[in-house]
Formats: structure tokens, sequence, C-alpha cells
């Protein structure tokens, strides 16, 4: 009752005072992006031209890869993955002890800034660290080792990613429409748990069970397919991002639906900041209510938005299967083109995080100059203050974006190359592939267009 | 468990302790000073936007809060014990601050709540603080105290609330600048505030508002808006906010060229904003309210200058870490003098824990005159018991070749009101 009388006179009585800051937006707002939106785009446009008019192998030849050194067989990772155990420990700690702003507090700069933007993103554009960095395998392999058993039960083949890709959108449900995904103590309740739960079935199912039906390992080796390094014939090889896709196996049909979640995903992760759909939401941009306002909206736009993705991404593969007459089924399609999607969500997921991370990561910095609040400065930053200063000059603001819009537009031109590349190696045609990849192609410009659009909206978060 | 500010070395304790004045002060040196450590801290729960749309203004109210505690604390705490701020994140939510505000009470025993900005959270709050009778000290300047729609848990004693800065504004735009006003408002509350309260106060100066022009909350481009703006006007007063108050002030300038009408607006819309950023080149010659002179004046004073180097602020009021970095310097003195109040009412009540928390009610609610000092660093304040609102001097600048220059200062009867509510007839 109490709650419900506060939030009619929320919604009745004059609110008073409303904060919604100029900065860094207003900026942007001040940039030709239409000028830069359209760049963007016809760059992304050319590229197909260009693809369609050069020779078959043009596109694959873009990702031969330079071999750099042979690997040697260190056994280190496990060692490391303790590591990772041993801070994931510390945070879990930390979260439900420590400081309770979430700025200081190092369970969700870590989660939310370390992990989901930094490790993401470094795992998508240098590679597979994630073999290193996980807080598990180093403890199974520990667990293996003093009890001599081997995993008691198999992992049923029917569950195939499914479970994957179920606790992902969990993931992403928390990420958008939890009321405080950075409180620490209930992230690290959450984290806590997740990582006890996943270890039962490391244990249980054996490392299968992390590669099919832990989330976060799933789409860390997703996007270790994006990765500038690999592992080719035995030796470090370096080479275009995406060349790992091409010596890879299509993935099944649950992963490849978990690639294009990704991208839904995060693009609706843009979409629910912008004025747009707060006002579609028939709410006051420059007064939001509060993400307790907005939690069963985000969570039918997170699924609509994917649903709607995935439609689109269907129909124009389904349009171009019909245009070349290739033959292949809407799945076998789906499955073959599905990795070639992953660097436009790697391209947006760095754009989108590219002012949090600079904000975000001087409070992590902050956060090991004095890692227990004692007031110590371990890295000698007695007079450092985060600062949001670049958010503030116009110059700064355009780089920023120019930056972030780069990020976006590279996503695309890779992902086109990479959808070609597919096609030829699978159709052996450049007529067919260029002509069975057109809607694909299309659908690929637009989205540039899209994920331009959402950098240059105004915002209301 | 939480975030303890204070001086971590035995000698800056000694060393400041020495300087303590009031509280403990009959104990000897040496007891005060194994009191201090040794006592429980006075908790203060600092409710804090550190996520969500008030992020901006919670980073700089969080520096502020951080300089005020470590400086009191330095001065010996509170009763001579340390002071430790408990900062709970409330996303700038109001359902989540209702959730912080009854963590500070039931789960970090926290003495105090304190530091809330957003009206919306203060208000999903407060009703929550009145039950669990929670003393709560909010830093928002909305003029939802002082209407009477919260409780008597609930207190603004270290920022002026809008209706009066609005309503001192109306004397001296109507004198210096002109009586035919036209008012460009954004079409919510915010905005209505304004133009409800300013156009009362400039008719009672004898001028009129020629024109209410509204703007949609949503929208990104205004030239549509100008031609609404009758040819007589005199004055054009201006609170936009957002991330389109840039687009606002250059398509202004594109739509009156070098003959403009004397413009006036609140900082409030250029918060954080360096006023000689590229682009803002129109508002030369314009005049804004300000909460508490961003850019050091001539005649600054001793106060403002420790106040600016307590925070880590410089004399155009940037972080002295990086001058692109501009503070809320108009809004954030609020938390410094509200801690500043804490601390007297505590005093005043001979405050021991939670048990006390009604007398520190009755303590504040006891206060008026508060002198212009270290303390209170913006200006002398009265404090109003009866409305639970502070009332204080308001300063209007003018820019001049990118700087902000105070050209006046309101009287702080200029900014009284009859009062709406009388919070001491409520049960503690």
């Amino acid at each position: 009752m109490k709650t419900w009388l506060s939030s009619a006179i929320l919604l009745t009585v004059s609110a008073g005072l409303a904060f919604a800051h100029a900065s860094e937006q207003g900026f942007v707002l001040l940039l030709p992006t239409d000028i830069y939106i359209t760049a963007g785009v016809a760059s992304v446009a050319l590229t197909i031209v260009l693809l369609a008019v050069l020779p078959p192998g043009a596109g694959e030849a873009l990702f031969r890869t330079v071999p750099l050194f042979s690997l040697p067989r260190l056994r280190l990772r496990h060692l490391t993955s303790l590591v990772a155990t041993g801070v994931m420990v510390f945070l879990v700690w930390r979260g439900l002890t420590g400081p309770r702003d979430p700025l200081v507090n190092p369970m969700p700069l870590f989660v939310w800034t370390v992990w989901w933007i930094f490790m993401v993103s470094l795992q998508g554009i240098l590679g597979n660290h994630w073999r290193w960095t996980n807080p598990w395998t180093g403890v199974g392999a520990l667990l293996r080792l003093a009890t001599g058993l081997r995993a008691p039960l198999r992992y049923p083949r029917w569950l195939g990613h499914w479970p994957a890709l179920v606790s992902f959108i969990g993931f992403a449900g928390f990420l958008l429409a939890d009321i405080a995904p950075t409180d620490p103590a209930r992230l690290a309740t959450i984290a806590g748990f997740y990582w006890y739960f996943t270890l039962m079935g490391l244990v249980l199912f054996g490392p299968v069970w992390m590669v099919r039906a832990e989330a976060l390992t799933v789409l860390m080796r997703a996007y270790a397919r994006m990765g500038l390094l690999g592992r080719a014939r035995g030796r470090l090889a370096a080479g275009l991002p995406g060349w790992q896709i091409l010596r890879r196996p299509a993935p099944s049909l649950v992963l490849a639906l978990f690639m294009v979640i990704l991208l839904g995903t995060g693009s609706f992760d843009g979409l629910n900041e912008t004025f747009w759909w707060i006002g579609f939401l028939g709410l006051n941009p420059l007064e939001f209510p509060g993400r307790s306002a907005v939690v069963t909206q985000n969570l039918i736009g997170l699924f609509v938005a994917n649903a709607a993705l995935l439609g689109v991404f269907a129909a124009s593969l389904w349009l171009g299967e019909r245009l070349a007459g290739t033959g292949r089924s809407l799945r076998e399609a789906i499955c073959l083109f599905a990795p070639s999607i992953l660097p436009i969500a790697l391209g947006y997921h760095v754009a989108h995080y590219l002012t949090a991370a600079m904000v975000d990561g001087q409070y992590v910095v902050q956060f090991l100059d004095d890692p227990m609040n004692t007031g110590a400065h371990l890295l000698g930053l007695e007079d450092f203050y985060v600062t949001t200063g670049f958010f503030n000059t116009p110059g700064t603001v355009k780089v920023i974006w120019l930056a972030q819009a780069g990020a976006v537009v590279v996503g695309h031109v890779i992902a086109i190359l990479l959808a070609h590349a597919l096609a030829v190696r699978d159709t052996g045609s450049t007529r067919r592939a260029v002509l069975g990849q057109a809607p694909l192609a299309l659908f690929m410009v637009a989205y540039t267009f899209f994920g331009l659009w959402l950098l240059a909206s105004p915002r209301g978060l | 468990m939480t975030k303890l500010i204070k001086d971590t070395t035995r000698r800056g304790a000694l060393k400041t302790m020495a300087g303590a004045a009031a509280g403990a002060a009959t104990m000897p040196l040496w007891a005060r000073f194994a009191q201090a450590q040794s006592s429980e801290p006075i908790k203060i729960g600092f409710q804090q936007h550190s996520t969500g749309i008030g992020a901006a203004y919670g980073r700089w109210y969080g520096r502020t809060t951080e300089a005020a505690v470590k400086l009191i604390n330095e001065n010996g705490g509170i009763n001579g014990r340390m002071v430790e701020i408990v900062a709970e994140d409330d996303g700038t939510d109001p359902k989540r601050g209702a959730e912080v505000v009854e963590k500070f009470a039931t789960q970090h025993n926290c003495d105090v709540g304190f530091g809330t900005l957003f009206s919306h959270v203060v208000i999903g709050s407060a009703p929550r603080a009145g039950e669990l009778k929670l003393p709560y000290f909010v830093v928002s300047e909305g003029h939802h105290v002082a209407s009477g729609m919260l409780n008597r848990y609930t207190l603004q004693p270290g920022i002026t609330d809008v209706k009066s800065q609005v309503q001192a504004m109306a004397p001296y735009v109507a004198e210096n600048l002109g009586k035919k006003v036209t008012m460009v408002f954004p079409d919510f509350a915010f905005g209505h505030d304004h133009r409800d309260f300013f156009t009362a106060a400039i008719e009672a100066q004898g001028g009129e508002v020629l024109e209410h022009i509204a703007i949609p909350p949503a929208e990104t481009s205004f030239t549509k808006y100008f031609p609404k703006i009758p040819r007589d006007t005199e004055v054009l007063y201006h609170v936009m906010v957002g991330p389109a108050v840039l687009t606002f002030v250059k398509e202004l300038g594109e739509f009156f060229g070098p003959s403009r009408p004397e413009m006036f607006g609140f900082i409030d819309s250029l918060e954080a904003v360096a006023i000689d950023s590229p682009g803002l080149e129109f508002l030369e010659g314009t005049y804004f309210w300000e909460g508490m002179p961003r850019h050091a004046q001539g005649d600054q004073s001793e106060h403002d200058k420790f106040y600016r180097a307590a925070v880590g602020v410089n004399e155009r009021g940037a972080s002295v870490s990086d001058p692109t970095d501009i503070s809320t310097y108009a809004h954030m003195f609020g938390c410094w003098e509200t801690l500043y109040v804490i601390k007297a009412g505590m005093e005043a009540a001979g405050y021991q824990g939670p048990g006390d928390r009604a007398a520190l009610i009755e303590a504040v609610e006891a206060m008026s005159d508060m002198p212009e000092s270290r303390a209170h660093p913006q200006g002398a304040k009265v404090f109003n018991g009866k409305t639970h609102q502070v009332f204080g001097h308001q300063y209007i600048s003018r820019v001049e070749g990118g700087k902000l220059v105070k050209v006046h200062t309101t009287s702080i009867e200029d900014t009284f009101y009859p009062d709406e509510v009388d919070y001491t007839t409520q049960p503690l």
C-alpha cells in the first residue's frame, strides 16, 4: 500500500528538479553525425561492391595467416586458472563484506568492468585467454588430481548448447532488467552460487560441461573465434580477425542461435538507453524514473529485439538461398553464416562500452591503488581523482565518437568479408555467392546504420 | 563492510585533535583521542547516485562528502567519535532508494541517512525514512520538503529549494534586464516549477510573462519553437536541461544573431559543462543563477578558498587533477554544509546513538542562523525548523569573456515565502 501510494505521489506531484546532464551526449549532438553515419554505411556498402567485382578467392585471401612461432607445451593454464579462482574468492568475500559503493567495491568493478568490458573485448580482439583466466578449470583439475575420480555422469547429447543459451539469456536479463545489478552483495551472492553450480557441473560431467552448458565459457569461446591470434598447425598464428572462423566447422544450430542472440542482446543494451526507447515506453527521458520502473518492459524488449533480429537474419538467409539456388536448408544456412555476425556483435560491444570503460577503468585503477580501503596508495596515486573531463570538450568527444563508430564499421566490414568468404567456399562461384549474399549484405548495411544511429542518439541514462 | 574515511595516521589525528573545539572539549586531550579511536563511529548512510541518470552528480557529491568527512574527522569527529560514511548506490531509482534507506536503518545500523539529490528518489525514499524514524538529510533543492509532502524525519538544511531560488531572481531581472519576459522550459515538472514560481514572482515585481514556451522533453531541435518568442520580449528566461542543451544554445544563437534580448538562465542547464566551450559563445553577456559561484570571484571569501582546496577544485570550478573536469559546483556544497549541520545537531543533542534520533531532529529544528564560515562556505543561511528547509543567498552571474562573473547577491529575505507546513506538529 505504502509503495503504491508513493508511486502514485511520484506520478502526480511535481517532482521538482531534474539533472539530466548535458555533457558528452550534448557534444555528440553537435557533431555532424549524419555525415559520419553516411560515410560509415557507404564504406560497408563499398566492401560489398568490391567483393562482387574481385576474383572469387580475394575475400578468403584476406584471411591468410602469418605463422608466428611454435607453442611450447607449457601446462600453466590450470595454475593461472587457480589464480583466477583466488581472485574470484576474494571478490565474493569483498562483495559481501567490503564497501557498499559499486564504484569502490571490487566485485561489481571486476564483473562489469574488468570482465564484461575488458576481458570479453580482449577475448574477441586478441584470442582465447579464457583458457587461462577462467576460474573453474584449475580447480576441476586439482580435484581430479586429488581424488583420482573421473566425471561420474555423461553429459546428455540432446542437451547440446541449450543450457548455455538459456543461462546467457538469464545473464542478459540480469544485466538489462535487474534493478541493482551492481549491488556488491547481491552480485557476490549470484556470482558465488553460479561459480559453485558450474564447478559441480564440471565435476559431475567433466569439461564438456564448460563448452556446452556454461554460458560464459560458450560466450568466450565464440568470441575467441574472432581473435587476431590463434593456433594453426601447432603454431601460434595471426591473421585478420575472423580467420579462425573460416578454419572451423560450422557451429551447431543452438550455438549459432547463441551467436545471433549475442548481437541482439548487445543491440538492445544500446537501444534501451535511447530517448526513442524511453519515449516509446511513455517515460520522460529527462526524468528517467530508474530501472525499477522498466523491469518488465526491458525483459519484453530484450525478448522482442532478439526475436526480431533472428527473424530478419533468417529471412535474409532464406531469401538468399532462393535467389542463389544453392539448395541449402535454412538450418544449414543459419549454422554456416551465424559466425559472420560475431564481428558485428564484438564491434558494437567495444563501441557501446568504450565510454563506460574510460570512466569505470579509472575506478578499477583506484581500487588497485587501495585494494582494502585502508587509505593505501600501492600505485602511488595520492592525488588521483576520477575524471570525466574528456566528455566535456568537443575535441575529445569527437575522437571518442569516431573511435566508437570505427569499431562498428570495422565490425561490419569484417562481417561482410567473412560472410562472402564462407559463401564462396561453400558454393565455389562469386556470382552465386554474391547473389545469395545480397539480402544478408543488405541486412548488414542496414545494421551498420542502426549501430551508428544508436551511438549518435540522445540517451536518457 | 563500509568505507571508513578518516585520517589513518595517529600523528595526523593527534595533530588535528589538538584543534578540536566543541563536543568532547571538556575531556583531556589524550582521553579525547583515545575515545575517538576506540568508540564506535557515527555512521552516516550516504544515499549516492553512483549509477543511473544522476551518476554525474553522484560523483561530485561523493567527492565533496569525502572531503567534508575527512576534515570533520581530522578535527575530532562528532562528540569525540569518528564519522564513517556508508555509501550505498540507489541507481537514481526511487524504489531502490527506499530499499537503501531501509538498509541504512536495519542492516548497517546507520545513525542517519544523507545526501540524496534527485527529487523522485527523495520522494520515493522519505516515507520509508519516516516509518523507520531514521533522520533523513536530503540535498536535493526540491520544494518537496518545504511543500509539506514529506515527514518530520526528512530535512533539507544544507541547500535552498527551487521555489526560493526562482522567486529571488525576479527583483534583479525586473530591475536590470526587463519586465517583459518570455519563458522557455522543458514540459515536465522541473520546467513547470520554474514556470509557476517565476511567473508569480515577476508579476509581484510589476513585470509580466508574455509567453510560456513549453518544449517536449525528448526534443533535440528547437528552431521551430523560436518564432513563438514575441518580438517585444525584453528577457528570455531559459531552463533547458538534458543532452540537447548545447544544441538549444547553438540554435538560439543562429536564430537571434547579434540582436538578442537579455537572457537569463539557471546554471543547472550547464552544470559540469565548461562555460567557455566552443559552441557556447552565444552565452557571452547573458545571466545565470548560480547556487555558488563556480569561478572564484574577486571578493572570494577565505571559506570558499578553503572549501575548494579541500574538495580539490580549482578557481574555475574544475578538478585540480584535470582542468576539463568541471564540477557540479552550484549544488555540491550542499553535501558539505549538510554534514556540518548533522555534526552541529548531534553535538547540540548530545547524540549517543539511535535512541537519540528524535533529539537530533529537535536539535536541528531548533537551529536558525547559520553564519558564513568554513562549515557554510556558500554563505550565511537561515533554517526554518517548521518547514525543515534552509534559506540562503542566491547568486546571479554574467558570462564575461568565458567567465561567470558574479553581478548580484540576493538577500536571504528575498528567498522567503510563507510557510506551507509545520512539521513540528507531527509526532516524533
